[in-house]
């Protein structure tokens, strides 16, 4: 999946992050955070993994953190994804079942 | 931000149904949450530590505390968070948007297919609206392999309309855990004004309370909307929990304590309730058929609310 | 306007008149924060005094995203007094240049000037002395052409970089056109790279006063951000060594400028490599180098194209006497 056209999504809140996407040849992923020493890492790979569901293969994804939780890095990055592509997308396979 | 999150407030955890018997309360169901507090859907921080205000009942907000404008975003904060370690083991509920609007259906997916305990339904004008919401919620658990009947539905009455079929509204599906009364909504319905007194919504309250009594599920009044005035929150609190309303919507930390404070039973009924049940053991013990506690005969419904007061005390926390 | 406009003065700053946009934030019914969009650039940003601290920007920010995105904006550029420099950093900005005490530019792609140095390098011609011309070109007289002849006589490889802002009489794509067109006829084309307009090479007729008091602040402030951003990100990348600029007696272009930009290629202190700053001379008879667009566009406004046929090559007369709409960017060149 591609992503189509600019969008964003999040708020730059504590505890929340801000994701901007935009149409671009390769994937490319920025990723800033006011956590890095802690959690930099982290949330570079919630970011890929939650790309990597979606199966982004091509755009530039831009992430500022405000030390947000993983569960709010996916929601966001989701939000992000979708609004930026005209791709249909399978949401009942993205948000899973119950365990 | 992996770390774990212990879950600080006593909820809904740690307490056994076993000892509550009631009336048609089911031994899966609860003691019936006194504050239920509404955390904006759209607000990622308030989701990531609203947990930790003590509050009986979460109820995550798709609807009015969302602009359109974020919708889609919020489902997906609100999905999320559901399936987070911070709110996995609590009963979340989600007031999704109007069965009439663009969202609804796809906050239903979302929702219920993450594990949300209960769906909040709000401008519920009859009972075909929540055998709609039934066959669409069964259709959704049936597809992600959740157990059908395991998502609960609160109809929140928002009109004219919704009060006068609260009865019918309770007893629409099996899922019906709650009739929760919205005040807004209702008083421009009936062009009337929000008042100290209440008087504007005396009948509201009083219907939708009989409807719940009647079907045996749970009763919640309205939003208190001015946070700086606790005096009159607490005053209305008091009336309508003397008016035998389980609890009432928040929209305010705030208000958690103030509102726990007026539900929780005293000391000395807590002393009369503990006497009351043991005397019920006892007399059960040895097969007598009559109980007296203080030399009075006690029957069976003081003995459910002398177990319902033990439940509070041990499932919410120590007595006022 | 009016209390957007009170709250900018108490602010200190003005009003650009090219802001499209507004984000309002009211605390009851009193404005207490405010931000502006003019296409990409953020500008005219004021908090009430007592909320500074508060992180009103953010969802100001928030809502001027939006908006910008709406009008096919993803990527924002914002220009600010340099001690604010900290609220934009914190918003996901990042300097580009700076004139100390007096302006910044910032974007807040992290990869967006890379992304454009990286457009130039597919560019690269290789040569002992390069130089470089920037020209608005607005539109390309004989004044341009001998400007670009002067500089490929003195060097291997010249770069010629065409201003992207569409605020002239003729819009980006007709001069890059025009451009092209000159520059394919010149016996010299084989070493003349003609670059098309880009955020990067900034315009001083589109940039922003809303902070700055008067002309010579604004023309100081722009002339520095842009010959900062062309020696330290765009020389670099192609090897450019000489810069050569045309003096026009009758032009905007003062003896003010040459040594500012004497100063910002030259002097200041840099890790780029110095630029030596060519200013062209009258050589012999020829009125050549002192053909001024200004004047041309005078002329062409007066209608007197016979006039104008001595002043530009024959491609831009016939350019101009044979006038095409042109899709900005069908002509060519990178417009981001």
């Amino acid at each position: 999946m591609r992503i189509t056209h600019d969008a964003v999504a999040g708020t730059l809140e504590s505890g929340d992050v801000l994701v901007r996407v935009a149409p671009d040849e390769t994937l490319g992923v920025s990723v800033s955070t006011s956590v890095e020493a802690q959690y930099g890492d982290v949330v570079r790979k919630v970011v890929a993994t939650t790309l990597a569901e979606f199966g982004v293969e091509s755009g530039s994804v831009i992430v500022e953190d405000k030390g947000a939780l993983d569960c709010t890095l996916r929601a966001r990055v989701q939000a992000a994804v979708a609004r930026g592509t005209d791709e249909q997308i399978d949401w009942p396979a993205l948000i899973g079942r119950l365990p | 931000m992996t770390s774990s999150y212990g879950v600080l407030s006593a909820g809904n955890a740690g307490f056994d149904p076993a000892t509550v018997q009631f009336s048609k309360y089911s031994d899966s169901a609860l003691i019936p949450d006194r504050s239920v507090l509404f955390v904006p859907g759209s607000s990622a921080g308030m989701l990531s530590t609203a947990w930790i205000y003590g509050a009986d009942l979460y109820t995550f907000d798709l609807e009015d505390a969302v602009a359109v404008r974020e919708k889609d975003s919020a489902r997906l904060l609100v999905a999320n968070a559901l399936h987070s370690p911070q709110w996995r083991g609590l009963r979340v509920a989600v007031r999704v948007n109007g069965m009439d609007t663009p969202f609804f259906a796809d906050d239903l997916e979302a929702v219920v297919r993450a594990g949300a305990a209960i769906i909040r339904l709000p401008m519920t004008h009859d009972s075909h609206m929540i055998e709609e919401l039934d066959r669409r919620i069964t259709a959704i658990e049936r597809a992600c392999g959740r157990e059908v009947g395991s998502t609960q539905i609160t109809a929140a009455i928002e009109s004219a309309a919704g009060v006068v079929k609260a009865r019918e509204i309770a007893e629409a599906s099996q899922r019906m855990v709650g009739l929760a009364l919205a005040g807004f909504d209702y008083l421009m319905d009936m062009h009337a004004e929000r008042s100290r007194g209440g008087t504007e919504l005396f009948y509201a309250r009083c219907a939708v309370l009989h409807a719940a009594r009647a079907s045996g599920i749970a009763c919640q009044d309205v939003v208190w909307g001015n946070i700086g005035d606790e005096e009159g929150f607490v005053a209305e609190a008091e009336m309508v929990k003397q008016l035998g309303f389980d609890g009432k919507s928040l929209i305010n930390p705030r208000q958690i304590p103030l509102l726990h404070r007026v539900y929780a039973p005293t000391e000395s009924e807590l002393r009369f309730a503990r006497k009351v049940v043991a005397a019920a053991e006892e007399a059960e013990e040895r097969g007598l058929g009559v109980i007296a506690v203080d030399g009075k005969m006690v029957d069976g419904p003081i003995v459910a609310i002398a177990r319902r007061t033990i439940a509070y005390a041990a499932g919410h926390g120590a007595a006022r | 306007m009016g209390e957007v406009d009170a709250l900018l003065e108490r602010a200190g700053i003005a009003r650009d008149a090219d802001v499209e946009f507004f984000a309002l934030a009211h605390l009851g019914t009193e404005l207490v924060g405010c931000m502006g969009l003019a296409g990409d650039v953020v500008k005219c940003t004021a908090v009430e005094e007592s909320l500074r601290g508060t992180n009103l920007v953010a969802p100001l920010l928030m809502e001027v995203r939006y908006a910008a995105i709406e009008r096919g904006h993803g990527r924002l550029f914002v220009y600010a007094r340099p001690k604010n420099a900290r609220v934009f950093s914190a918003l996901g900005f990042r300097p580009l240049a700076e004139v100390p005490d007096l302006a910044v530019l910032m974007e807040d792609d992290p990869r967006g000037i890379e992304r454009y140095q990286a457009s130039l390098s597919a560019m690269v011609r290789q040569g002992e002395r390069i130089g470089a011309v920037v020209i608005n070109a607005n539109p390309f007289t004989l004044g341009h052409e001998y400007l670009l002849r002067a500089a490929a006589a003195d060097c291997d490889i010249v770069h010629v970089f065409v201003v992207g802002e569409d605020r002239s009489l003729y819009t980006y794509g007709e001069r890059f056109h025009m451009v092209n067109s000159g520059v394919a006829q010149m016996p010299e084309r084989d070493r003349i790279v003609v670059h098309g307009g880009s955020r990067y090479v900034v315009s001083g007729s589109t940039f922003p006063q809303y902070f700055l008091k008067d002309a010579p602040d604004v023309s100081r402030a722009y002339t520095g951000i842009d010959l900062q951003l062309f020696r330290g990100y765009i020389a670099p990348v192609l090897g450019i060594r000489h810069r050569f600029v045309g003096t026009e007696p009758t032009s905007e272009i003062t003896a003010q400028y040459n040594a500012e930009m004497t100063y910002w290629l030259c002097d200041a202190p840099m890790a780029a490599p110095p630029i030596e700053v060519h200013e062209l001379q009258r050589v012999g008879a020829a009125d050549q180098a002192f053909v001024s667009a200004s004047k041309v566009r005078a002329l062409l406004r007066a209608g007197r194209l016979s006039d104008v046929r001595r002043l530009v090559p024959a491609t831009t007369y016939d350019f101009l006497v044979h006038k095409q709409p042109w899709d900005a960017v069908g002509a060519g060149g990178e417009r981001s």
